[in-house]
């Protein structure tokens, strides 16, 4: 069976290097798409959509399929990180052992299997794998985390006129969130931005974006085909294609951010949420 | 202007040098990251001291936002890069690396 799927992978992968030899050369001036779309873009672009950043107007205007089924492969990959890891039921090779912080000291306290926790505000729960508790990186994270945030949603806001975007600025917003769980630990990031919220979320971003392309779609136009949305918005447009881009955009970024996020957390812990890394 | 942009990046780029020299030639762990730690802060200081000044060219309002933005570089990588350093040093000590040490009295064999 192995060697079947062995040549299979070869006879595949052999039809594909040999499709290769009939791409127009690297850089050829008189290819198809360097002959008709790309002046068109380059020309038209700013004229049509108001985006100065050209790469943002192909990618989320002309070429806006592309980037919505780019976004839903973002979204079934946490998905599929969610089906294949996560566990539900306690682990049998560390019984459920519970650790307890006294803050004020930093004396750790462990509780057997039908203990009684310790009821004070002044113990924090903590994971069962040790973490270590450091005040240098824990304040250096809280001070930098909103800056990061800040730039991300900047990012993603900005991206008609600078390099940036939806998918830059989820991945910056997700890291942000990353970092708070790498500095404090995997519960108080899951007690901020919980397993429920991600997956709501990262649905929600490819809902925004092909909402967008269906709204479309019900004002009496083409499938993502923004100029539609002018009255919508109650601008021209040339205008509406701006701010539909960005509609598209916020989507992609909230999908993003929330993949990052959840496929952390499952990758982490081993899908049992309880324990960082 | 740019003389003292020139003379500013070119500073930076010799810290850079040290910086990358000692990494190669330090004895071990620890000792390779304080080069490490020093070539973010000092060389990144001076290089991008150097880019804003070369940005200022007519003080408008663009171009000192620009240069600002620019220094914010510094102050953000001033804040991370020694808490990375810290970072670093700290997992290595509780992965239980041993510090690297010569004893003088005894002869190399």
């Amino acid at each position: 069976m192995k060697i079947v799927a062995l040549a299979s992978v070869l006879l595949c992968g052999g039809i594909l290097i040999f499709g290769t030899a009939g791409f127009p050369d690297f850089g050829d001036p008189l290819s198809p798409p360097a002959s008709h779309v790309s002046p068109h873009y380059i020309e038209e672009a700013v004229a049509e959509t108001s985006v100065p950043n050209i790469v943002t107007a192909v990618l989320a205007d002309y070429r806006g399929f592309d980037t919505l089924f780019e976004t839903a492969v973002v979204f079934s990959a946490a998905m599929a990180c969610f089906f294949l890891l996560r566990v539900f039921r306690e682990d049998e090779r560390s019984p459920s052992e519970k650790l307890y912080r006294h803050l004020p000291t930093g004396i750790i306290l462990r509780i057997d299997p039908g203990g009684k926790a310790p009821q004070s505000n002044e113990f924090e729960p903590i994971d069962p794998t040790w973490v270590p508790h450091d005040m240098i990186v824990k304040t250096t994270t809280r001070l930098i985390i909103p800056f990061i945030q800040l730039f991300g949603l900047y990012v993603i806001a900005h991206g008609h006129h600078s390099p940036g975007g939806g998918f830059q600025g989820g991945v910056i917003l997700g890291s942000s969130l990353i970092l708070y769980a790498l500095s404090q630990n995997l519960r108080m990031a899951i007690g901020r931005m919980g397993e429920t919220v991600s997956a709501v979320f990262c649905a929600a971003g490819v809902f925004i974006y092909a909402g967008a392309g269906a709204l479309c779609l019900l004002m009496g136009a083409n499938f993502l085909d923004y100029a539609a949305l002018s009255p919508l918005f109650g601008v021209d447009a040339i205008q509406a294609r701006s701010l539909g881009i960005l509609v598209v955009e916020i989507g992609v970024g909230l999908a993003v951010m929330s993949a990052m996020v959840w496929i952390y957390y499952n990758l982490a812990s081993v899908g049992r949420h309880q324990e960082g890394l | 202007m740019n003389f003292m942009a020139v003379v500013f990046v070119l500073l930076g780029l010799l810290f850079f040098t040290g910086g990358a020299v000692g990494i190669i030639r330090m004895p071990d762990f620890y000792s390779r990251l304080h080069p490490a730690g020093k070539l973010d802060t000092m060389g990144l200081l001076m290089s991008m001291l150097g880019v804003a000044l070369y940005t200022i060219q007519e003080f408008s309002l663009g171009e000192v936002l620009t240069g600002l933005k620019i220094m914010f570089i510094v102050v953000f990588v001033f804040i991370t890069s020694p808490t990375a350093t810290h970072a670093i040093v700290d997992a290595g000590v509780r992965a239980g690396l041993e510090p690297w040490t010569q004893d003088i009295s005894r002869e190399e064999p």
